[in-house]
């Protein structure tokens, strides 16, 4: 049990230091540093979570970046700027980056059978995110319609994804 | 004299660009569509997705009151007509050679965008706000290298490294963004400047491997090199597919791909130096 606190209170910390530097180096507003490593840290722990509850690799990812689309779309209709600020540095634990990078490495110092392996997890990886982003928008996108036909209001600058 | 010429045309070109609108006895259309061109050559230089560009240039030209237009879009360009088949149809082609992501620009650039749609500003504002965007975006260089370190230290240890691969990392990246910033400064092309800079995060690591502390050599590069990983550009592409904006979905995947095997070169060759020098038996990530 202890040990699995102190796994995630790591990952919590790793993620959000990363995440935040990350919406650094993409410029992000400084206003939203916050939130864009809230966004990052939420993805990583449902990842976590559902590999702890013995979800495949393919689940996970679709989780971790379900959610985590939800909360990006939920803060750029409440904070007024575009989902892009939150998902580009907020998806970048889940993102495959250091996938291509091992993949690449691994055909480079001739493993390749290990370059093949770590390309066909790059791609199942890749259609989970995929198909994260694509539910988590289109949840979120009637959820927030049916909010708005309640108010009464029409839904300003309807956004895709 | 001959030369001079020469050498004024892309300022003279530039300086008329720079007017304010009424000033220059341009019809309102072309005023629209130079709008939309700027705004859409900073939407795609600052990183926005395809389908953003298209979405916003189509809205900023319907709200001027133009309904017969057409816009495209790829990753590297931008194609806008008017009112083809007119006698007086106006179109723009834009090359944008190279991105740096820079999601404030974006931010604001929406958000013009919407003022502009729901008549908040008029097209005269819209165009100074935009134009003030168009020059170089301000850096601090010194909280640059930090993040570029905190970054390397938070993958670092998200990927399974322990606390002191962290701080290896931590001190790696910092250095590599110096490094970053002294490459290009000297106009040295992406590609290169992406294999020298994994082969420094590489031997650097190496080097802390040397000083015989307890550290994970695999944590430390992958943890360096991780501000240099592609993980914008595949994130861009998988998104720019599902968009089924194909052509450019390809376009940042194969730049993804390729960038990711510079820097495994990089990484590579650092290993086989290290190795060859014979400082460490075996390296393996």
């Amino acid at each position: 049990m202890n040990a699995m606190l102190i796994k995630y209170l790591t990952a919590a910390a790793s993620s959000m230091t990363g995440v935040i530097a990350f919406s650094v180096l993409f410029r992000a507003p400084k206003s939203e540093y916050l939130y864009c490593g809230i966004a990052g840290t939420i993805g990583w722990m449902f990842y976590l979570l559902v590999q702890d509850l013995g979800g495949n690799d393919f689940f996970a990812n679709f989780i971790g970046t379900f959610i985590l689309t939800l909360f990006c779309r939920l803060m750029a209709v409440i904070r007024q700027n575009p989902v892009t600020v939150y998902l580009v540095p907020g998806i970048f634990p889940l993102v495959p980056g250091a996938g291509i990078f091992y993949t690449a490495y691994y055909f480079v110092m001739g493993f390749p059978d290990t370059g093949m392996q770590r390309g066909l997890n790059i791609i199942e990886v890749a259609g989970a995110i995929t198909l994260g982003i694509v539910f988590g928008s289109f949840l979120m996108t009637g959820l927030l319609h049916v909010a708005y036909r309640k108010r009464g209001s029409q839904s300003p600058h309807p956004e895709k994804e | 004299m001959f030369l001079n010429m020469l050498l004024d045309f892309p300022k003279l070109h530039k300086s008329e660009e720079n007017l304010p609108d009424e000033s220059l006895p341009v019809p309102e259309k072309v005023s629209v569509m130079r709008l939309a061109a700027l705004m859409g050559e900073l939407l795609l230089k600052n990183g926005g997705e395809i389908y953003r560009v298209q979405d916003t240039l189509n809205r900023i030209i319907s709200a001027c009151g133009f309904s017969n237009h057409s816009v495209y879009v790829i990753a590297n360009g931008l194609f806008i007509t008017i009112d083809e088949g007119e006698p007086d149809a106006c179109s723009s082609v834009r090359h944008i050679a190279s991105t740096s992501v820079n999601l404030e620009r974006i931010a604001i650039l929406n958000q013009i965008s919407r003022d502009l749609c729901s008549g908040v500003i008029d097209r005269r504002e819209a165009y100074q706000r935009i134009l003030r965007l168009s020059g170089p975006a301000p850096e601090n260089r010194m909280s640059m290298a930090l993040a570029s370190a905190f970054g390397a230290a938070g993958f670092g240890v998200l990927f399974g490294g322990s606390f002191w691969d962290g701080m290896a990392s931590f001190i790696i990246g910092f250095g590599l963004q110096w490094i970053l910033y002294g490459l290009t400064d000297r106009g040295v092309s992406r590609f290169t400047t992406n294999i020298i800079s994994a082969f420094y995060a590489t031997i650097a690591s190496a080097l802390c491997i040397i000083t015989g502390l307890p550290l994970h050599f695999g944590y430390i590069v992958v943890g360096s090199v991780i501000p240099l990983v592609p993980g914008y550009s595949f994130t861009t592409a998988i998104r720019d597919l599902f968009n089924s904006d194909y052509l450019s979905g390809v376009i940042h995947l194969l730049d993804a791909i390729i960038l990711a095997f510079c820097i495994a070169a990089g990484v590579g060759f650092g290993i086989r130096l290290v190795t060859w020098l014979g400082g460490i038996t075996y390296l393996g990530i």
